[in-house]
């Protein structure tokens, strides 16, 4: 009897968003459980908020005091080491994520072998180590860590700042938000019903039952402690 | 040796909200599994929404729209019988629920052990049945519903308006400010002393493991509980 196909689940992610990252891992984890085809889409989050005339959460002072819990708690929940950024309106909006999420483009479209340790790589810079994903030094030091070797970060920063990698990320953009997005992550689940989107790191439980999957917590291949 | 003590529970609601009907079953639901003492406050929403500076989801359309799919998923799940408001602008913001938390403050104070079923029905009332909870007459067929006596009930309504009891609305909504608040459902943990906050009816995987039970899923009763 034929394997059944794989469900498409598309992952529509930016760096700049620590929830993302949690989402990233437990999914990354669920390779081997879920008969899933997992397709990286590296976006541009501050796009899909200009778009949408959404906000960052913390704008509101008292979610930006909960976030930082919420954040902590969920962080030990997922077994991902999180630090807390000292100064987010200049890392998170300031300086943003614009320029990891072309180095991350420039690598789906040339060397996508390394997609998802390069950005294993990035969202532990910004939120694991508190360090720097705009200077030329910082993404080829993530891309290095990464195990990329040499030619293919200089063929990949190169290539950065072309067309083709511009309007792959307007591209990938435009198309979460056709897909009814407003944040980040945005997972899209393809059944044969139909495609169905899901917001946030926390609707694990729903995913699974869409795609008559199980649910075992962040940790599958552990005694299944929720 | 003594038994540890039942950790207290504090659930700020307002029966506009539908997210919040879920975590306030499922919380019913847990009360014979978890050693808890879950307390029931009803608040006002607009006015921690006013205090706060924050806005409805539905402000940004898009949120909007996949606010109506995630809330019909999550019912499912929760297994609460939730049906989209037609026009929810009108029910839920010009009509709003000033008068039905009011009543439930007095419920409260006067009659707490018929709180849970009197919330139950008024949500059931605005997110089931799609139902009217603003009129007096609307409020009286919640109430009666959960085998309130009549007498008791006109009772209620009479001390709706009562200087005391916007108070207490007023307080139990300060309360929750206090607390980190921002919107609804505000759930407060009480443990070694300190409170912890949570918002939202996603997080009891997280608040299970603060206080040290199991999250069996929705469904805790059921002999094979799936997350």
């Amino acid at each position: 009897m034929a394997a059944t196909t794989p469900t498409k689940v598309e992952f529509y992610f930016d760096v700049v968003s620590p929830y993302t990252w949690f989402c990233f891992e437990v999914l990354c984890r669920y390779r081997p459980y879920w008969n899933m085809d997992l397709v990286l889409r590296p976006f541009f989050l501050g796009g899909v908020m200009k778009t949408t005339g959404n906000k960052p959460p913390m704008t509101v002072a008292s979610k930006g005091f909960y976030m930082q819990k919420d954040l902590i708690r969920n962080a030990a929940y997922f077994g991902i080491d999180i630090k807390l950024i000292e100064d987010p309106y200049n890392v998170l909006v300031q300086k943003g994520s614009l320029r990891a999420m072309k180095f991350l483009t420039s690598i789906n479209l040339h060397c996508p072998m390394y997609l998802e340790n390069v950005s294993r790589e990035l969202w532990r810079r910004i939120w694991s180590k508190g360090e720097d994903i705009t200077e030329e030094n910082s993404l080829k030091e993530a891309a290095k860590t990464a195990q990329m070797n040499e030619s293919d970060i200089e063929k990949c920063f190169k290539k950065m700042d072309d067309t083709e990698t511009k309007e792959a990320l307007k591209r990938t953009t435009q198309e979460a938000v056709d897909y009814g997005a407003f944040g980040a992550p945005t997972v899209v689940v393809h059944t044969k019903e139909g495609q169905e989107m899901f917001f946030g790191s926390d609707r694990f439980p729903l995913i699974a039952q869409l795609m008559k999957e199980v649910w075992k917590g962040p940790f599958p291949d552990k005694n299944s402690k929720l | 040796m003594a038994s540890s003590p039942r950790i207290k529970v504090e659930f700020f609601y307002d029966v506009v909200s539908p997210y919040t009907w879920l975590a306030f079953e499922v919380l019913c639901r847990y009360q014979s599994h978890w050693k808890m003492d879950l307390v029931l406050r009803p608040f006002y929403l607009g006015g921690l929404m006013n205090a706060t500076g924050n806005r409805p989801p539905m402000m940004v359309p898009k949120k909007g729209l996949y606010m109506h799919k995630d809330l019909l998923r999550n019912a499912a799940y929760f297994g609460v019988p939730l049906k989209a408001i037609e026009d929810p602008f009108n029910v839920m913001i010009e009509k709003g629920t000033l008068r039905a938390q009011r009543f439930l403050t007095v419920v409260a104070h006067e009659h707490p052990e018929h709180l849970e079923g009197v919330s139950r029905e008024l949500w059931r009332r605005i997110w089931s049945l799609g139902e009217d909870i603003v009129e007096d007459e609307s409020l009286h067929l919640a109430a009666k519903a959960t085998n309130m006596e009549d007498a008791d009930i006109q009772k209620c309504l009479n001390m709706m308006n009562d200087s005391t009891i916007k108070l207490s609305l007023k307080k139990t909504t300060e309360d929750a400010v206090e607390y980190g608040a921002f919107g609804a459902p505000t759930i407060v943990l009480h443990l070694n002393g300190r409170s912890e906050m949570f918002f939202g009816s996603d997080r009891f995987p997280l608040m299970a493991e603060m206080m040290n039970e199991k999250w069996k899923g929705p469904f805790p009763d059921m002999i094979k509980s799936s997350l």
